[in-house]
């Protein structure tokens, strides 16, 4: 057994494990039956999956991608990621989305590839990676898989273009790892914080700022969505498909960004659906934003920050245009570089902190659960928004759509979009769908076409009563 | 693919209702449109299952109850009798916690146990067979079963080396009972001892680098 085991090693010991940093490990703590913190990247392609080209696809990715080698193992004062010898199978959906992926005491990898009828999943948890750490072995997948199942539109180009497309492939989906091809598990598994120059590792420390209690609406009477969890704690999924020109023009005529409008909207759809309240009623959003459009950082690990909008109604006149610029301009205060700053330098201290570093891990885990616990009660919704999703040519045009999707403790949407396409994906640990109805209608009343699909969550539906 | 006239919206999948308005939908042509979400069965119905356990927990509260107050004098059988449940769920609990690491099992199972031996021992009066008998019996016992185990059952030695330092060590506690004077008979401690210092020379020769690179790292501070 012993020598099976040497003969495995590749590496020395010291390079095959590494520190979870601080940031990750919130996600650990807060991770419960409900909220798995596990999100899913999703592509609808051209024609059924083929399990074996799939599977052959990840097996290729997989190799180049040595962070996703790693297993989360528990030390005294920390997590840490180890790099395993397990090998990925790609499975057929059997369970419901985002279920959870990381099990106490269990060594197994932290994301799995699953494919349904025309669709490939990738769900990662968490404490691995961000949504744009992990859209880059996302794309990088089908773009393997699409070019074996397709390989005929590789062979029609010749040799000479071809050697060209490899490259410009390469090129364009390189953006994170590609550049680096991290060979070696410990670069490839440092925390972002490290990998990045000194400003970035200030962000990381804003970062972690952005878990401690929401200064915003402290003594504001913010509004929790509450409702019926679902019987068995799956995730509550309601997919919305849109042209994405339609909806840009209605974000443009209030003068705001997509994302601002949509989460205006959503607030708004929650405020309508919301009982009667006597006192001003705040609305909190968290919305995380992507750190590395700040900092030149090309990590996999979670490299990203909350920031969280709030609106309160019945001081003024609530209007649709109203929330959004309110939510506008908080958004650019919050991200402005002096807000930044501020924050990094007040947070430096805190980091370093000796005594912060000896507490033990099932500690912090307590000590952690309890900030959650409080942001939790200052965050009404929450939102995440990946962006623009582009695959090399002529990859891309087998691609029909993109989702994204995440576990969440509280109503929450994510938005992606491909070629003409947006989706929007809700997800909710509740039964009700009252929020999501007065979005859709919202959206629909001011001339969007809009597809909805959603998963069947209570027996009623699953046999067929509803 | 069916339509809902009043969300204005197309619907994908198997629905005869709105998924979110749950007005009947319009079928638009013969065919429904693929389903984006497979069905999947309900793992378990949590207000089910949390009915059932409330009903059986009161059930069993009340009948102990019932026989602690018409059968007072038999009460403390009826304690033992529910040390002994309270056991078996514990071992339960912790094999299928620690099923997929058998050192760490039976760490946590000789902890436990040796516990639960110290308490009621002591809830009977004196502390006498527990630490004479019970606990270094438990010791030597599982250090033997460790041993055997991981001949047995295929782990890597950085899964287990520290485990099995943990019980070498824990083997000595008798020692300290010993010492103070507690244990009436001392050949079942002085097995465990001498199995404990047997253990240790062969781990400490076997894998002590192993051991330290452990330590290193699940002590990373």
């Amino acid at each position: 057994m012993r020598r099976s085991l040497r003969e495995g090693e590749k590496m020395p010991e010291k390079n095959r494990w590494v520190r979870l940093d601080n940031a990750s490990n919130i996600f650990l703590a807060a991770r419960n039956d409900t909220d798995t913190k596990v999100f899913r990247l999703s592509a609808r392609v051209a024609g059924p999956v083929k399990p074996a080209v799939l599977q052959k696809a990840l097996d290729k990715t997989f190799e180049q991608y040595v962070l996703y080698h790693s297993v989360l193992r528990r030390g005294i004062f920390w997590y840490y990621l180890e790099q395993s010898e397990l090998k990925p199978k790609v499975q057929l959906e059997t369970a419901p989305p985002c279920a959870q992926i990381y099990h106490y005491d269990r060594r197994e990898l932290l994301f799995r590839v699953l494919y349904h009828a025309d669709r490939i999943h990738l769900e990662v948890f968490h404490a691995l990676s961000d949504g744009t750490g992990a859209m880059g072995f996302f794309q990088d997948l089908l773009t393997e898989y699409l070019s074996l199942r397709y390989p005929e539109v590789y062979g029609n180009v010749d040799s000479l273009d071809s050697e060209r497309l490899q490259k410009q492939m390469e090129d364009s989906f390189a953006h994170y790892f590609r550049k680096t091809r991290q060979l070696n598990f410990a670069e490839a598994a440092q925390s972002s914080l490290q990998t990045v120059t000194k400003v970035g590792k200030k962000a990381a420390h804003w970062f972690k700022s952005t878990y401690s209690p929401v200064p915003v609406g402290r003594k504001k009477n913010v509004y929790r969505v509450r409702g019926e969890k679902t019987p068995d704690n799956r995730m509550h999924a309601i997919e919305l498909e849109m042209p994405v020109k339609e909806v840009l023009a209605l974000s443009r005529k209030e003068k705001v960004s997509l994302t601002i409008y949509l989460t205006a909207l959503f607030v708004e759809a929650t405020q309508q659906t919301a009982p009667p309240s006597a006192t001003p009623r705040t609305i909190t959003v968290s919305v995380p934003v992507n750190l590395r459009q700040f900092f030149p950082s090309r990590t996999s690990r979670n490299f990203f920050s909350t920031t969280h909008l709030a609106y309160t109604y019945g001081e003024k006149k609530d209007t649709l245009s109203h929330v959004c610029q309110t939510f506008q301009d908080q958004l650019q205060r919050q991200i402005s570089p002096d807000s930044l700053e501020t924050r990094l330098n007040r947070l430096i201290s805190y980091e370093l902190n000796p005594l912060a570093r000896i507490v033990i891990r099932p500690l912090k885990d307590v000590l952690l659960k309890v900030i959650n616990y409080f942001n939790n009660r200052n965050t009404s919704l929450a939102m995440s928004n990946l962006g623009r999703v582009e695959l090399p040519q002529p990859v891309d045009g087998y691609v029909e759509q993109v989702y994204f999707q995440t576990a969440a403790v509280r109503p929450q949407f994510c938005m992606i979009s491909h070629g003409e396409h947006l989706t929007v994906t809700f997800t909710s640990p509740f039964v009700e769908t009252a929020i999501q109805q007065r979005f859709v209608r919202m959206l629909t009343e001011r001339g969007v076409s809009v597809t909805v699909a959603a998963n069947k969550v209570t027996e009623e539906e699953l046999e067929g009563k509803r | 693919m069916k339509q809902c006239s009043v969300c204005r919206v197309q619907v994908k999948g198997k629905w005869e209702t709105c998924p979110l308005c749950r007005a009947a939908l319009n079928r638009q042509e013969k065919e429904g449109s693929r389903d984006p979400y497979p069905e999947v069965p309900l793992r378990f119905n949590k207000q089910r299952v949390t009915r059932w356990l409330m009903l059986i927990s009161l059930l069993i509260l009340a009948v102990y109850f019932v026989v602690d107050f018409f059968f007072l004098a038999q009460a403390g059988i009826w304690r033992l009798v529910l040390f002994g449940i309270m056991s078996m769920w514990l071992v339960m609990l912790v094999i299928l916690r620690k099923k997929r690491n058998i050192a760490k099992g039976i760490v946590y199972l000789l902890v436990s146990l040796s516990l639960l031996m110290l308490y009621l021992d002591h809830s009977q009066g004196q502390m006498d067979w527990s630490v004479s008998y019970a606990i270094p019996i438990i010791c030597s016992a599982s250090l033997a079963a460790m041993f055997i185990a991981l001949k047995v059952v295929r782990l890597s030695v950085g899964d287990y080396v520290l485990y099995l330092l943990l019980a070498t060590l824990m083997g000595f506690v008798p020692a300290i009972f010993l010492g103070i004077g507690w244990a009436e008979n001392a050949l079942p401690s002085l097995i465990s001892i001498s199995m404990s210092c047997a253990m240790l020379v062969y781990v400490l020769l076997r894998h002590g680098r192993e051991i330290q690179n452990q330590l290193i790292k699940r002590l990373d501070v």
